[in-house]
């Protein structure tokens, strides 16, 4: 999944093959194996990768041949990994020094948001509250894989944990 | 007086009941019924185990009638493939027909063994209360129950002695019986009237990689107080917590208890004060063995397994971190078979503890052991026999470790006396394939999987053809060998011509053309299970080869390239087997398909009973 783009147009050439996954499929899958996947996804090279998530790749051909049991105990053992980590930088407007923050040690928007107020102690509104921002109020956007500045909340956690490179927090009368 | 030759008649039956009680082989025991009439009624008489490889192969009454006297029976139902999910949940399986015809039958029956079969509730009642003096059960990959059925088992152990009253009245009666009445109902007559409970000595309950369902928590506690007779117990594969004091108390009051083997639930505190009462265990399956650190733990747990002086067999250790092993270091020396194919702990942990195991005949294991560890294995377990090497990342997510050909070479140049190698890994060489061969001719089983399809050899990138060639052309006594990697047709030509005593082959994404597959079943003298996986094999091969498909147990093909117009024929031409073309995608019946219908699986068996009637609505018997 790691090689997959996730602009809309990759996901047509992507159901056209019958090796690879449909990004329909992608939010049918069940949510924390996903996640998983992209956790791992994001540590290591491409090449390694196949088209497939390991438990679609597991149902389209059962290989390799292992038995239930001990697939069970693998997929367990990767869901409970605490190991890996994926730190971005995060600026905040008007600071030279920035921060980092370990993304995956969030599950959702609510969890950063939380953190960034209290590593910044400012204000920061998310798209989906349709109050209007004070001016002393800060954003959050986030750079993504080709160098656009983007409004974090808009995509799926797992999508936005694809694609994010770095974290800014601007004032909020500059979107 | 038995009529007959003249020789046979020349020692009365008892005489040749004794001398074929030496006859352990089936094969020996089907020649010796073979002879004449009277060995053949002698030998029906006096067989006492019988194994039946497909269940379906022969109807379960037609079994029980010819063997009336069996006490240990051994059942097998679905292909082997079923075990990685290719064969649909509803194919077939089912034991009820069996243990009916054996509750009827066989009243004395003291062992069963089930493997791939799906074992009801009702099924497990009907065994707790047919058999008088049951003493093992053992279900291997079953599914189908729960542990309300496991209640019953349990709660049907009984074990007491006969009233010594009522004892005697039964010596008096028979005495003065006449010789027309039958003196066994008589006493039976008796017995049940004075509403005796059967004689029961379960010994032994090995529940081993079943699916059960979890229902009744409590399904230890039925087993009675009286109940003492336990020699064996694997409950590894339940997924539900355990009641540990009623465990306690069930292996205080067996002290001949040996096996026990534990399901992962359990956490490594009550593990320890289980353990601590069995400190005469041979065979123990530990419960997770990971938690956080506490020395008062770690020494407990180091005396528990200090105190075991006649371990010999280790395997759970699920989930194993560093800190908790070298408190059982003290075990490594008389081990003799450790299963370590559950614990994910890194190279340097597993290998300080397995190379501690000098005396290690069977050893599974992660990957995580890389080729050092394997290098380190062949240099200290000299006696290794059997070495399975299980894939910790089999989808390619993580990043690689370093297990390659080198390990296995490693260990097939260090260890003399292996002879059963199941291998994952990730690149081979036809180089290395060729040193293994020649390191040791005495392999008979040898599977490797190349984890990712049609790899080639990674050096000369050829098939690996000379490879495997070489293993089947050195090792003449293999008798099991699974293929993987980038194959064609010529290896299918060596192991024809020289794989004369292989009984069990298992191939997948190989070969060219149905030449491969003809190679096969024109060869290989011995093969009884072929199974075959996404290769190019077709109708031809088949229909040219249809009467080896009877001297086989069974063949399955699926993701191949055979036509129902194929099988129509080939059921046509061979009565005694059972053609099954198995279709999860349904729709129409099977007479409305077209002779060009592409088969998406397919499942061969020879059988003297005939289409099976318990098809389910993806299965067609041609």
């Amino acid at each position: 999944m790691g090689d997959q783009s996730n602009s809309p147009s990759s996901s047509i050439d992507s159901s056209s093959h019958p090796a690879l996954c449909s990004t329909s499929s992608i939010f049918q899958t069940r949510r924390d194996l996903l996640s998983t996947d992209l956790k791992l996804g994001l540590g290591l090279s491409t090449s390694a990768l196949h088209g497939c998530s390991s438990k679609e790749r597991e149902q389209l051909s059962h290989w390799p041949p292992i038995k239930p049991l001990l697939r069970s105990t693998l997929e367990e053992k990767v869901h409970r990994s605490h190991s890996k980590t994926f730190f971005v930088k995060v600026y905040m407007e008007g600071l030279p020094i920035g921060r980092k923050l370990d993304l995956l040690s969030h599950n959702g928007y609510d969890s950063l948001m939380r953190t960034l107020r209290r590593m910044f102690r400012t204000t920061i509104t998310c798209p989906d509250t349709s109050r209007v921002p004070p001016e002393k109020a800060h954003v959050l956007t986030y750079e993504d894989e080709e160098g656009d500045w983007m409004m974090v909340g808009d995509v799926p956690w797992e999508f936005f944990l694809r694609t994010v490179k770095r974290l800014k927090i601007t004032r909020a009368d500059k979107c | 007086m038995v009529r007959g030759f003249g020789w046979a008649a020349a020692f009365p039956d008892e005489v040749w009941e004794h001398v074929f009680s030496f006859l352990a082989a089936d094969a020996d025991r089907n020649a010796v019924a073979l002879v004449c009439r009277a060995w053949h009624r002698i030998e029906r008489r006096s067989r006492r185990r019988v194994f039946v490889g497909n269940c379906y192969a022969v109807a379960p009454a037609a079994a029980v009638r010819r063997f009336p006297e069996v006490r240990a029976a051994a059942i097998k139902g679905k292909p082997h493939f079923a075990d990685f999910n290719l064969v649909p949940t509803d194919w077939g399986g089912g034991a009820e027909a069996w243990v009916e015809a054996m509750a009827e039958g066989w009243p004395h029956l003291e062992e069963l063994r089930l493997k791939r079969m799906v074992v009801s509730d009702d099924c497990l009642e009907l065994i707790a209360r047919s058999f008088k003096n049951f003493g093992v059960l053992s279900l291997v990959s079953c599914d189908g129950f729960s542990t309300a059925g496991l209640a019953a088992i349990a709660a049907n152990c009984r074990s007491s002695p006969v009233h010594t009253s009522v004892g005697l009245e039964v010596a008096i009666l028979v005495s003065v019986a006449s010789e027309g009445v039958n003196e066994l109902s008589l006493v039976y007559l008796l017995l049940s009237s004075a509403d005796i409970p059967y004689l029961r000595n379960l010994r032994e309950l090995d529940l081993h990689e079943n699916e059960v369902e979890d229902n009744c928590l409590n399904w230890i506690s039925h087993f009675p107080e009286s109940f003492t007779s336990l020699v064996s117990l694997n409950i590894a594969c339940l997924e539900g917590d355990v009641n540990t004091s009623v465990l306690e108390c069930l292996i205080s009051r067996c002290p001949n208890l040996k096996t026990l083997r534990l399901n992962h639930a359990m956490p490594l505190e009550k593990l320890v004060s289980l353990l601590q009462r069995a400190p005469q265990l041979v065979d123990v399956g530990t419960s997770k063995f990971s938690a956080d650190h506490h020395p008062e733990l770690f020494s407990k747990l180091e005396s528990t397994f200090a105190g075991f002086k006649h371990l010999k067999s280790l395997s759970g250790i699920w989930e194993a971190g560093p800190t908790y092993l070298p408190a059982i270091y003290s075990v490594c020396e008389s081990l003799t078979s450790l299963n370590l194919c559950y614990a994910t702990i890194q190279s340097p942990e597993l290998l300080k503890f397995v190379s501690r195991c000098k005396n290690l005949q069977r050893l599974w294991v992660m990957d995580l052991i890389e080729d050092n560890g394997l290098i380190a294995v062949a240099a200290s377990c000299k006696l290794l026999q059997e070495l399975r090497v299980f894939p910790s990342d089999p989808y390619g997510v993580a990043p690689p470790i370093s297990l390659t050909e080198h390990g296995l070479v490693a260990i097939s140049a260090g260890c003399l006396m292996l002879h059963s190698v199941l291998y994952f890994c990730r690149q081979m060489t036809n180089a290395a394939l060729l040193t293994i061969a020649n390191n040791r001719p005495n392999l008979t089983c040898f599977r490797l999987c190349i984890i990712e399809p049609h790899t080639p050899d990674y050096i000369s990138q050829e098939p690996l053809d000379a490879g495997f060639s070489a293993i089947v052309e050195s090792c003449k006594d293999l008798r099991r060998l699974s293929l993987s990697g980038l194959l064609t047709d010529r290896v299918f030509k060596s192991i024809g011509a020289s794989a004369n005593r292989l009984e069990m082959l298992s191939v997948a994404f190989a070969g060219d053309s149905d030449a491969g597959l003809h190679y096969i079943l024109s060869g290989c003298k011995n093969l009884r299970k072929l199974e075959i996986r996404d290769c190019p094999f077709g109708d031809k091969a088949l229909l040219d080869n249809a009467s080896k498909l009877e001297t086989m147990r069974s063949l399955w093909m699926s993701s191949c390239s055979v036509t129902l117009g194929a099988c129509r024929q080939l059921a046509l031409k061979m009565p005694r087997l059972n053609v099954e073309v198995i279709d999860e995608r349904r729709g129409r019946p099977l007479e409305s398909w077209p002779d060009d219908f592409p088969v998406e699986k397919l499942y061969i068996y020879r059988t003297v009973a005939g289409p099976r009637s318990d098809t389910p609505p993806c299965v067609w018997t041609v």
